[in-house]
């Protein structure tokens, strides 16, 4: 057996589930135009079932054990990080299962194996400490997605949503190579412990160093939507599949912090001095741009994008303070994140179903399905962070800790924003509990009430009771940083 | 052979000509309006990637930047490929591939 194999278990565990997923599309009978009756449903209840097993593995596989010489680490932060994209695997299967079923009921094997392996590639980012694992990983995250927006192929909206996530992503990925490119060619090395150890001998001073520096920072910044680089945001979401939305809105961007993390905290946490700054001006900008835009969308899922920028923006500033505290909470803010932005995404797949996404669609829905108007309700608010909603605790302990790095001002800052955000989240809110509305109650089906279960009851637990999840998320950012 | 490359141009010639390379592939990809030209400015600024790297490993002394080099290059052939797919789907719903018809999602 090859030395280090028992580390790349979970990703390895994905490859066979995605061939497995591949074999039972040629196996089971594709002609069907119409939605299937049920065997082609199987599919996606194969894929749910594999990542649900993936995502309990974790916590069996071994920690601290690295392979190929050290590039890829299974420690405490990869299997946090892997957990994350995980869930957010599973809940995004189990809202797709009734819309590829209806939407392209032939293709649903490609659908699959597109998310599979985008999460083979997240998987690997988490534990990533090699520059050109990094690449490989990041583009295999990368390039099935931009084949999964172009999934709705007839639709105008979703083409012309998918190009915009491909040339801004394919730019963006150009531009990290080429930042890469000078960090390889300063130090002579692509293992990140080694650039490490040489930043801490006081090696490598030299400017083209913090060029590829910001080149990185610039690439990257991209696949969290981070200012400038969130124009692809609002169009891709709005002409994608909702439930892949669901998943793009949150699993990239985890995994994106995490090769962040990697990258710039512990390869080149020696350089703070040079990559602080701008993360900070871009996480202002971004939460500042995020927040306004949001104010005057009529299209919920532009909403939630616009939304989804400002927060990424709180989270590059944890990002940057790069302490254990902070990077614990942007660890717990993920988590949290996942629940209450898929929750909301796949509420709006519901409502949204004949392609309506507008506020229009929403009128009335506490009377038309009430359990569908408290879920949308409780994630409106725990994007708001509002009490004892697991967004309240991940907002508040972010403050705590741009407070405790001495930046009062951005607490003021967000928690102006955060009012902001509270009366762009409650028209959602006001739509669906004092407009009125003939529309027939919609329809949600087996799998995706589970899945809006599921996020209802991670909001509600995180927000009850947080005490273990933060602890959780804590001992994994100690764990990176050695504390 | 081996003369030349002793006498041959520096790092810095190579890295200037990379730096050269993906500005004109900067340029190509903020103004030319035809998707498959905005493809091909893509591709210039992928192969000064390539040119650092070869470079950057020459003055090293090792393979590694080479190997580097070689998965940067596959990667963006698969890159490409999704791209080109994309760009049949814009062709086949508008007859046309310019960039600024594609205007429906705004705001």
């Amino acid at each position: 057996m090859i030395p280090g194999l028992e580390a790349l278990a979970l990703p390895l565990l994905l490859v066979a589930l995605a061939v497995a997923v591949l074999a039972a599309d040629l196996v089971v009978p594709w002609r069907a135009i119409e939605p299937s009756g049920g065997e082609r449903r199987g599919l996606g209840a194969l894929v749910a079932a594999g990542l649900l097993g993936a995502l309990a593995a974790t916590w069996w596989l071994p920690a601290d054990v690295v392979a190929v010489g050290g590039a890829y680490i299974q420690d405490g932060f990869s299997l946090y990080m892997q957990r994350i994209v995980l869930a957010a695997g599973v809940l995004a299967t189990l809202g797709s299962i009734d819309h590829v079923d209806t939407r392209f009921p032939g293709r649903q094997g490609e659908y699959y194996l597109m998310l599979l392996s985008s999460l083979v590639g997240m998987t690997v980012l988490a534990g990533a400490r090699e520059l050109i694992l990094l690449v490989v990983a990041f583009e295999l995250m990368g390039i099935p997605l931009y084949v999964l927006a172009a999934m709705q192929k007839r639709q105008a909206a979703g083409v012309e949503g998918a190009l915009k996530l491909y040339l801004t992503g394919a730019a963006s990925s150009v531009v990290m190579l080429y930042g890469l490119s000078f960090i390889f060619g300063i130090t002579g090395t692509t293992s990140l412990t080694i650039i490490a150890q040489g930043l801490q001998a006081g090696a490598f001073q030299d400017p083209l160093l913090v060029l590829g520096l910001l080149l990185t920072l610039a690439g990257m910044g991209f696949k969290v939507g981070a200012v400038p680089f969130h124009m692809w945001v609002p169009d891709t979401y709005q002409g994608a599949p909702t439930p892949f939305v669901a998943f793009l809105s949150v699993a990239p961007k985890a995994a994106g912090f995490a090769a962040m993390i990697r990258l710039f905290v512990e390869g080149m946490g020696g350089m703070r001095d040079a990559w602080w700054p701008p993360v900070l001006v871009i996480g202002l900008a971004t939460m500042l741009v995020g927040n306004v835009f949001a104010i005057n969308q009529d299209n919920v899922k532009r909403l939630l994008a616009w939304s989804g920028i400002a927060h990424i923006g709180l989270l590059l500033i944890g990002f940057g303070l790069a302490t254990v505290e902070s990077l614990g909470i942007l660890l717990f803010y993920l988590a949290a994140y996942v629940f209450t932005n898929m929750g909301a995404f796949l509420v709006a797949e519901v409502v949204g179903r004949d392609g309506d996404d507008s506020l229009v669609a929403w009128r009335g829905l506490a009377r038309r399905h009430p359990g569908l108007g408290l879920a949308m309700l409780l994630f409106l608010l725990s994007l708001g962070g509002i009490p004892f909603a697991a967004g309240f605790w991940a907002k508040i302990l972010l403050f705590w800790s741009f407070w405790q790095a001495g930046m009062g001002f951005i607490v003021l800052l967000g928690a102006v924003l955060a009012v902001l955000a509270l009366f762009y989240y409650l028209r959602v809110g006001r739509s669906m509990f004092i407009d009125r509305s003939e529309a027939p109650a919609p329809k949600v089906g087996l799998p995706m009430s589970i899945a809006i279960g599921l996020c209802l009851a991670g909001v509600l637990g995180m927000g009850v009771y947080p005490r273990p999840f933060i602890e959780l998320a804590m001992a994994a950012a100690a764990g990176l940083l050695g504390g | 052979m081996n003369e030349l490359l002793a006498n041959g141009p520096g790092l810095g010639a190579w890295l200037s000509l990379a730096g050269l390379l993906f500005c004109i592939g900067t340029y190509g990809l903020l103004t030319r309006k035809n998707l498959v030209a905005v493809l091909c400015s893509l591709e210039l600024m992928a192969n000064a990637v390539n040119i650092n790297l070869v470079a950057f490993s020459r003055f090293h002394g090792d393979e590694l930047g080479q190997v580097f080099a070689l998965f940067s290059i596959a990667l963006t052939v698969a890159e490409v490929a999704v791209g080109l797919a994309i760009i049949i789907l814009v062709y086949r719903q508008r007859q046309g591939i310019e960039i600024h018809e594609l205007t429906d999602l705004r705001g």
